[in-house]
């Protein structure tokens, strides 16, 4: 008898995580065709990115003789790991803000009247944001590495780019969803990017902290994004070796393990004061 | 009769308003409108600020290159971070026309006997208002950050003179897209535009140093000869930049040009909204 009720339990837990990980994936499904269905939304995190990459490759081209300045092939080699990162920064705004979209218009609410996951309603969009990140981490790296951007990692190295990529939108869009799930408001999710903004322009993804000095230098030493980059650049400039790949994962998974837990953190904070 | 007389001249102003008269309203509402909403005018304070302090930490690198007109990169992009606040500021006024036209306040504005010139000449005389905010909280500020006025008074006077520009062209430009969008997607345009072309300019580096295709492209962008007029009394005294009549005219025709050309499509977008 007992046997057979720790038989039906086990079941249903197994039965349940099923359940669970297909809700999930639903709502990662809706999340990820809600934004193919913008284009006007994700536009411009797929274009400034590169907008900026060729800008910059042309304007500060004869900068890499600057002493300090790593040796690359061209200016636009060293900008391509900060492009990932930028345009990752950008679409991953756009998934958190559609999450406190759904807070504002009610649909957070149906979800929650609904017998579905709690926890899946948040991983889902998240893995939406993932998606979408590896998907712009492949298409930058299409686009800008046939302009003297050649990636000393080969396709190895490039893979392990694009992984960086959906790890660093997933971390992003967790620190942001932690805004959207407090505030409930699509606004204050857009008036958090500048936030990112400013952090991104503190840090050594535009150029090489070994040129910076005083006070600049400083911030972007501590600055996290300075290492999400570095980590990047490691597999475009330094090749495909065990350090540069740890550098290039390790630095955002960290990252993205705590703004998970953060996140899930708020909601259910959300949840209890309903 | 004593009451008739009185009357008579009051009558006369209101029938008549003029031009200044009516631009005047508008811009003390304007100006009004910075103090009751600003987090509208923020943007436009907080631009060239971040642009002055991030541009000049993360890249002071790029003074060590040869030919570099100056040895300090806060001298040279502070100018760089009031022309993206003048150039917000004129945009800032296209965006608040835009709601007007959706609260349905501008269809009173068209109803109301004021000249037509007025509904330009007030923002215009708001984003003048603006920039001079915007140059007297950030220079004083870049001052402080370490900026040198090579050629003294007459160095400021150029910024001054190429940001008023900045502002008259990007409001022109504002405006126009304003009065033919008539609702927010106008915005988007307005910002992408103006962003476009002041990136593609000399805005992060002097001219000699670019190569490739940004260097065709800034070399007959005007806005290169405006940023110039703005820089010409940061550079050094030695460089090729430093303040000269033949590094000012440039700008000043680039200005003279692109605010005709924008006034006029503005005005032209106005007689359309009109009709």
């Amino acid at each position: 008898m007992t046997v057979a009720t720790s038989n039906v339990v086990i079941e249903t837990t197994a039965r349940s995580r099923q359940l669970s990980m297909r809700q999930t994936i639903a709502m990662a499904k809706r999340s990820t065709i809600e934004l193919a269905r913008q284009p006007a939304l994700i536009a411009p995190s797929m274009f400034f990115p590169i907008f900026f990459a060729v800008l910059s490759a042309s304007s500060f081209s004869k900068t890499t003789a600057i002493p300090g300045f790593p040796k690359v092939e061209s200016f636009m080699q060293f900008a391509l790991a900060s492009t990932i990162v930028q345009g990752v920064l950008f679409g991953s705004v756009t998934g958190a803000a559609a999450l406190a979209t759904d807070i504002e218009n009610g649909f957070f609410d149906r979800l929650l009247l609904a017998p579905t996951t709690r926890t899946g309603i948040l991983l889902g969009r998240l893995a939406g944001s993932a998606l979408f990140g590896l998907f712009q981490s492949a298409f930058f790296l299409t686009v800008l590495v046939p302009f003297n951007a050649p990636i000393s990692g080969g396709i190895p190295g490039a893979l392990v780019m694009v992984l960086s990529g959906g790890i660093v939108s997933l971390a992003i869009g967790a620190i942001m969803s932690s805004v959207a799930i407090r505030t409930g408001s699509a606004e204050a999710v857009q008036g958090a990017f500048p936030l990112l903004f400013v952090l991104l322009f503190f840090s050594s993804a535009f150029f090489p902290r070994e040129t910076m000095s005083g006070a600049y230098k400083r911030i972007a030493d501590i600055n996290p994004i300075s290492y999400l980059v570095e980590g990047l650049r490691a597999l475009v400039l330094e090749g495909f070796t065990f350090s540069a790949v740890v550098r290039s994962l390790l630095v955002p998974t960290v990252i993205c393990a705590a703004a998970i837990l953060f996140a899930l953190k708020e909601l259910r904070r959300k949840l209890a004061a309903l | 009769m004593n009451t008739v007389a009185t009357t008579t001249p009051v009558v006369t102003s209101v029938a008549k308003p003029t031009t200044m008269r009516s631009a005047r309203g508008l811009a003390y509402r304007g100006i009004r409108n910075i103090r009751r909403l600003p987090s509208a005018f923020f943007p436009a304070m907080a631009m060239p600020v971040f642009t002055m302090i991030a541009f000049a930490g993360t890249f002071a690198a790029i003074t060590r290159l040869p030919g570099f007109p100056t040895d300090r990169s806060v001298n040279w992009f502070m100018p760089l971070g009031i022309c993206f606040g003048a150039a917000f500021s004129g945009i800032g006024l296209g965006f608040s026309t835009i709601r007007d036209i959706e609260t349905r306040f501008y269809d009173r504005l068209l109803m109301s006997p004021a000249p037509r010139r007025s509904l330009i000449i007030g923002p215009l005389l708001t984003a003048w208002v603006r920039v001079a905010i915007l140059c007297a909280f950030v220079i004083p500020m870049g001052i402080l950050l370490g900026v040198r006025f090579t050629s003294g008074l007459l160095g400021l006077l150029t910024l001054v003179v190429a940001a008023l520009g900045v502002s008259t062209i990007s409001l022109g430009w504002g405006l126009g897209l304003a009065f033919r969008f008539r609702d927010m997607r106008g915005a988007a345009v307005m910002q992408l535009t103006m962003f476009v072309v002041l990136y593609l300019s000399s805005a992060q580096m002097p001219l000699p140093l670019m190569r490739g295709w940004l260097h065709n492209v800034a070399r007959i962008n005007p806005t290169t000869n405006i940023l110039r007029l703005s820089r010409e009394g940061l550079v050094l005294p030695t460089s090729p930049d430093y303040m000269s009549w033949s590094n000012t005219w440039g700008g000043l025709l680039a200005i003279a040009g692109m605010s005709t050309l924008t006034l006029v499509f503005a005005r032209r977008g106005l007689n359309k909204l009109d009709k």
